[in-house]
């Protein structure tokens, strides 16, 4: 009875979720019975089977009613439509209806059936179509159709190959196979004997072990209500099962019909545990392996389970192992050379050394490179070779510095997670793909992590504070593909860095031939190597590629390689190689990988265009074209090339300025092709590499420069309250302030003057010196004084304009290099005339301040000799009033000196003398006037 | 103290010793009380904003000299801010738009809106009116100028807008229309020697004949240039003898330099090396069309007849196609090149084809 209800679908992929009533189909005694089993998916229910066949326990008895339910539902439809279960039968009618819809047009290839089949379907004629091979009849006839294993429909089955898919994936492994799946086993056999290293990845076939207890169970076919054709593969079964059956009532569909379906799962669970284990242990590696051909992918089948079937760089895996290793002390709590002296734990509670836990000195590993070279892989072998159970977050989970505190940080502190009974060892993947506004926040939190440190250690016995800041004591690796994303800049300090490069081709050409093998897929030495090399060494691109090659029951060839891998990797390309393409012809090896014919290798406009375009950074390649096309030394006399190259950089320029300007992307797409014509204009063997171009950003980086420095002079210049007499502001605008106003102002400040001190200098020399420091204050230029890097004493000028009429590192001829004396005794002066100047300001706000006090208003005038008037005439009234005291009285004042900088220090001292007496009136009367006062007033 | 530039300007219509019948017009329409919108255009250094400050004078009174400097931070709809410096006094704004570049029209509309929309409240004010002035007009884009046609009439009582440009063809029509048009030519040599004589005389040194003509004729109209370029002469050689050199600005004299390479030799390497000049040229914020123009108008003086009108036809060519891209170097380099090849043909007198394409 156990191995009768387990029969299987075939049919790998059927997406809807279906359901069976189980009870009406058999018998009304089985009423109470109904439950409904509900399978999710074939793929689940595969999983459920894969487990089923290693391990058979009760457990996997939903997943066998239903097969076994779903059987005699379609059966019923077919023979005993018109037995008791009329009415209910009606309902599942619509039900079974929709479930072959799925699964046959899923897999059409899979089973052709043969027209006899269908014939051989229904009850009655289902028992005497029956050939059984074995001695299990009895267990047919408990379903009374499920020994549906004519081997007339096995031999008519038309291809070979189909044949042994289904053999093989109905795992059955008897001798009473068809004769086209005896070779393929013997094929399979030798495949193994032929790859020893390969012996942990895939686990060998027993045939010797496991051949004489199985019995050859085809798949069972089946018509579907509306004439669809399904085929159910079954449960391999064990010789050794075989006698169960006498437990069970034998008889007829109808006799079976009358045990209760409880029943029958009951005693199917019972002898599902009396079952020799170990029968089935022995070959449940096997088994998992058949089973599952179909439907797992390659790339998780041949992933490396072992430290030692990794392929790739050798020194690359051992930096990570190295990396995990250090970490032993910490989380093993052993030495390397020494065997492991005390066990730490959570419970003991012992002290450890506060400034040392063991543990590396980079807290995180992170693993860069580009996909497909086994970093996720990699990471996760090692963790377990290591002796780790893996936490892994990755992009589907949120990045966001909550998901640390919420699911990293209890794991780590808890030291495994829950249920397991390794350390936990946590890998982030792709931590360079995440692009929300929370990545900043999840690196951060990240690395805060890995440096955070307790303030103390907790005493034994002590109660420790929940909230204490724990250290990191689990290795934490990052996997990422991009080191230099931005979100990583800061965590790449706090990590260790181990970068990938593709692994040799010879060793994913062996490891792929390997697998061609195993899964018996003919291929070529050269297509391979072609494989890998248009997959630039992504080894999950070449397994898919050959796994798409496999369905397709191709054999590995250059053809099928090419039409396979179109498209594959040629939109990811650096600028560097699009400027090689744009300025080189392909190379003949590269024509042959690409597998393109003449043809299509003279059609370079589309392939350039779509490798342009897939850079994502048109501009630069355009800047490297520019700068590259008349370093090629070709022969040109006619200019007739360059013009065509400039004219297509022109093309470019203007739309790419009219796309930006005018926010027209669709212009977008015709971008690339301003940039394919250097293909046509310049490509040649000979040329020299493209450099990256530098001229374009450094003379970007200079005059960005320079304008903060015109800025720096105009600001200077208007913005400090005037004061520079607002009349300059006709100078800056910007073309005069360029073409005119600097050229001549560097001439302005450099006049021939000789370094002699002030003290004994010619009359009109300290004019041309008075005159020149009244300018550069007036434009707030100055001499400031620095070392070089020889250590010499050098004036620079500031806002440096100098460099105006410096080109080509060379000033201009007739400016005069004023020497490091002059410039001196100019800066001198300058900071005289300053310091004149603000004291100057100060007073003049006293004496204003003051002035407003006692009401009086003088008359001033500006530097410049303007007199200011007042807008508001009431107030200009007041000024025309002779000035009076704060007791109304006269105050006596001498007449206001004449303009000009230097009589205004005389004035205001003059003007000072004046107060001194206003206040030594009233000093030390009132605290409101007093204020601090020069001790030079008083002289 | 300050440059003479700034020093000797004149304050009022009556110093203003060119252009009289323009000085007469300009106080008759100041005098009226129906003053219009302004714009004034003419050649750089002509005495436009001379003019301007005096015409606003006779307005307001001297009370337009008390100016104020105030730096304004503009919000653009994509949340940049812009940095304005305003020169305002209580009776005129004075704004240089093109400063913040495509941004101009968010500064033309909350400046016109703000002044527009408050009236003068000082009532001893002469005028009921505030001016705005907009430097620098022609480099107004498009959008700005849309924003003020409309504001210009809607506030016409409350604000007047003088517009100052080198050029009206880059004004929008309506603007045109809604403004009184005013010429400011260039001042003829004579009036440039008298006001150079004026600077010298107020100096207190005297200004020989030649170096006045030598200054004269090397400012080509410029009158700003003209005193820059006595000032920078008094002050390197203060004795101004006869034999004095004015000197050219630095960048026209690399300019030079490049047009010499150009016609020294046409190769490839010659290319890259005028590349690298252009490029120095550039980063020292020299405006791209200037350099075009500098370089062509060099080139045409030393080349044969027939290939002057090639040589400006190409350059046209190029500075249109480099007003609308954005990467100047491109369009300067296909015209350099354009010329090399044009010399190259005329030279070794290979034919060249009419239509020539890529």
């Amino acid at each position: 009875m156990s191995t009768s209800g387990s029969v299987e679908v075939l049919q790998p992929r059927v997406d809807k979720p279906f359901r069976f009533t189980s009870n009406g189909l058999l018998s009304e005694s089985a009423s109470n019975n109904d439950t409904l089993v509900e399978i999710p998916s074939i793929a689940q229910g595969e999983r459920d089977r894969a487990e089923d066949m290693s391990n058979p326990t009760p457990t996997s008895r939903p997943s066998l009613t239903f097969a076994s339910n779903g059987l005699l539902g379609l059966s019923s439809q077919m023979s005993t439509g018109e037995s008791s279960g009329a009415p209910l039968l009606e309902e599942a009618q619509p039900r079974a209806h929709d479930t072959p819809d799925a699964g046959v047009s899923a897999e059409p290839t899979l089973i052709p059936l043969h027209p006899s089949s269908k014939l051989s379907f229904g009850t009655s004629s289902l028992l005497s179509s029956v050939t059984p091979p074995e001695s299990s009849a009895g267990a047919s006839l408990k379903f009374g159709f499920s020994t549906l294993m004519s081997t007339e429909s096995h031999d008519t089955l038309p291809e070979p190959s189909t044949s042994s898919l289904a053999f093989k994936s109905s795992g059955l492994l008897s001798q009473a196979a068809g004769s086209s799946s005896t070779n393929d086993t013997s094929d399979l056999m030798e495949a193994d004997d032929d790859l020893p290293t390969l012996s942990q990845l895939v686990p060998r076939a027993q045939p010797n072990k496991a051949l004489p207890t199985y019995l050859h169970r085809p798949p069972i076919r089946a018509t579907t209500f509306d004439g669809r054709n399904i085929s159910f593969a079954r449960r391999r079964k064990l010789e050794s099962v075989v006698p169960t059956q006498n437990q069970m009532p034998s008889g007829g569909t109808s006799t079976l019909l009358e045990v209760p379906i409880h029943r029958m799962l009951d005693q199917l669970a019972l002898s599902a545990a009396s079952t020799d284990d170990s029968a089935y242990a022995g070959v449940a590696q096997v088994d998992t392996h058949q089973t599952t051909s179909q439907s797992r992918m390659w790339v998780d089948r041949y992933r490396p389970k072992q430290f030692v079937d990794l392929v790739g760089d050798e020194r690359v895996h051992r930096e990570t192992m190295t990396w995990v290793k250090e970490w032993d002390q910490c989380v093993f709590n052993r030495k390397k050379q020494k065997g492991r002296k005390r066990t730490w734990g959570d419970e003991d509670g012992e002290d450890r050394g506060t400034d040392e836990w063991g543990r590396p000195y980079e807290k995180l590993l992170l693993l860069s490179g580009p996909p497909g070279l086994g970093k996720t892989t990699l990471a996760h072998v090692v963790a377990n070779q290591a002796g780790y159970s893996v936490l892994e977050v990755n992009a589907s989970d949120s990045r966001s510095g909550s998901i640390i505190d919420e699911r990293i940080k209890p794991a780590l502190d808890a030291g495994r997670m829950i249920g397991a009974t390794k350390p936990v060892l946590v890998v982030i993947d792709e931590i360079d793909g995440a692009t929300g506004e929370n990545t900043g926040s999840f690196i951060n939190r990240l690395i805060q992590l890995a440096t955070e440190k307790p303030k103390r250690k907790a005493r034994h016995g002590e109660k420790r504070d929940p909230k204490e800041k724990k250290p990191l004591l689990r290795p934490i690796i990052c996997i990422c593909n991009d080191l230099w994303a931005t979100p990583l800049s800061r965590l790449r300090s706090h990590a260790r860095v181990v970068r990938f490069n593709p692994a040799l081709p010879t060793l994913l050409v062996k490891r792929l031939r390997d697998i061609c093998s195993l899964e018996g897929l003919p291929a070529e030495s050269r297509a391979l190597t072609n494989l890998v090399a248009v997959c630039k060494g992504d080894m999950r691109g070449c397994l898919n590629t050959l796994q798409f090659i496999h369905r397709k029951c191709q054999t590995v060839c250059e053809q099928t390689v090419r039409l396979a891998t179109a498209g594959i990797k040629e939109n990811e390309s650096t600028t560097q190689d699009v400027w090689n393409d744009l300025f080189v012809p392909m190379a003949k090896r590269r024509v042959k990988e690409l597998g393109l014919t003449e043809v299509d290798e003279s059609k370079y406009v589309g392939r350039l265009s779509r490798l342009v375009g897939g850079t994502g950074n048109t501009d630069k390649i355009v800047i490297g074209c520019f700068e590259h096309y008349a370093n090629l030394h070709q022969y040109d006399p006619t200019f007739q090339r360059y013009e065509g190259a400039l004219e297509w950089l022109g093309t470019y320029d203007g739309l790419s300025s009219r796309m930006r300007s005018e926010q027209e992307y669709a212009l977008l797409e015709y971008l690339p092709y301003a940039v394919v014509p250097f293909y046509h204009l310049f490509a040649a063997t000979t040329n020299p590499k493209v450099e990256r171009p530098k001229a374009d950003w450094e003379c970007h980086v200079k005059t960005k420069a320079n304008e903060e420095i015109y800025t720096a002079l105009a600001s200077s210049a208007l913005g400090q309250g005037g004061r520079v007499t607002p009349g300059h502001r006709y100078l800056f605008n910007r073309p005069v302030l360029q073409t005119e106003f600097i050229p001549l102002l560097n001439r302005i400040i450099s006049p021939p003057l000789r370094p002699v001190h002030s003290q004994v200098i010619k009359p009109e020399e300290k004019a041309l010196l008075k005159r020149l420091v009244d300018i550069m204050v007036s434009f707030e230029l100055q001499f400031l004084q620095e070392k070089t890097e020889e250590g010499q004493m050098v004036y620079r000028l500031e806002p440096p304009i100098d460099v105006f009429v410096t080109y080509d590192e060379k000033r201009a001829a007739d400016i005069a290099v004023s020497r490091y004396a002059i410039r001196h005794m100019v800066a001198m002066e300058i900071d005289a005339q300053l310091a004149v100047r603000q004291a100057e300001a100060v007073e003049k706000t006293k004496t204003d301040k003051m002035a407003s006090f006692f009401g009086t208003k003088k008359t001033q005038s500006d530097p410049d000799g303007h007199p200011r008037k007042k807008q508001n005439t009431g107030k200009v009234d007041l000024a025309d009033m002779p000035p009076t005291d704060f007791f109304g009285r006269l105050v006596v004042r001498p007449p206001p000196s004449s303009s000009g900088p230097a009589a205004t220090g005389s004035e205001e001292a003059s003007g000072e003398k004046v107060y001194r007496i206003a206040y030594r009136f009233n000093e030390g009367m009132s605290a409101a006037v007093r204020r601090p006062v020069k001790v030079a007033s008083f002289l | 103290m300050s440059l003479w530039v700034d020093q000797y300007r004149p304050r009022t219509l009556d110093d203003l010793h060119y252009h009289p019948e323009l000085s007469a017009r300009l106080r008759s329409l100041a005098a009226s009380g129906d003053f219009p919108h302004m714009l004034f255009y003419g050649p750089s250094g002509a005495g436009k904003k001379t003019r301007i400050a005096c015409t606003l004078r006779e307005l307001f009174g001297p009370g337009v000299e008390k100016l104020k400097i105030d730096q304004r931070v503009f919000m653009t709809p994509s949340k940049r801010k812009l940095d304005v410096n305003i020169v305002q006094s209580n009776f005129h704004i004075e704004i240089t738009p093109s400063d913040v570049g495509i941004y101009d029209r968010v500064v033309i509309q909350e400046i016109l809106k703000e002044i527009a929309q408050t009236q003068q409240v000082d009532l001893s004010a002469k005028q009921r009116f505030k001016v705005v002035i907009i430097n620098e007009a022609d480099s107004l884009s498009r959008d700005a100028q849309a924003a003020l046609r409309r504001t210009m009439e809607k506030y016409m009582s409350n604000m007047r807008v003088i517009l100052c440009a080198n050029s009206t063809s880059k004004l929008i029509a309506p603007i045109k229309s809604r403004c009184l048009l005013i010429r400011v030519a260039a001042p003829s040599p004579e009036e440039m020697g008298v006001a150079l004589a004026r600077v010298a005389k107020k100096e207190k040194f005297d200004l020989p004949d030649e170096a006045a003509t030598q200054i004269v004729s090397d400012a080509a109209g410029n009158l700003r240039k003209a005193i820059l370029i006595l000032e920078a002469l008094k002050m390197q050689s203060p004795d101004l003898t006869s034999n004095i050199s004015v000197a050219k600005p630095d960048w026209e004299t690399y300019c030079i330099k490049v047009a010499d390479l150009i016609l020294q030799e046409q190769s490839a390497q010659r290319v890259m090396l005028v590349r690298g000049k252009l490029y120095e040229l550039l980063s020292h914020c020299i405006p791209p069309t200037t350099i075009l123009k500098t370089i062509a108008s060099h080139l045409v003086d030393r080349v044969d007849e027939s290939l002057k009108a090639d040589i400006m036809h190409w350059a046209a060519f190029y500075e249109v196609r480099m007003c609308t891209g954005s990467k100047k170097i491109f369009h300067l380099e296909a015209w350099v090149v354009k010329v090399m090849s044009l010399y190259k043909h005329f030279f070794y007198g290979i034919d060249m084809p009419d239509d020539f394409e890529i």
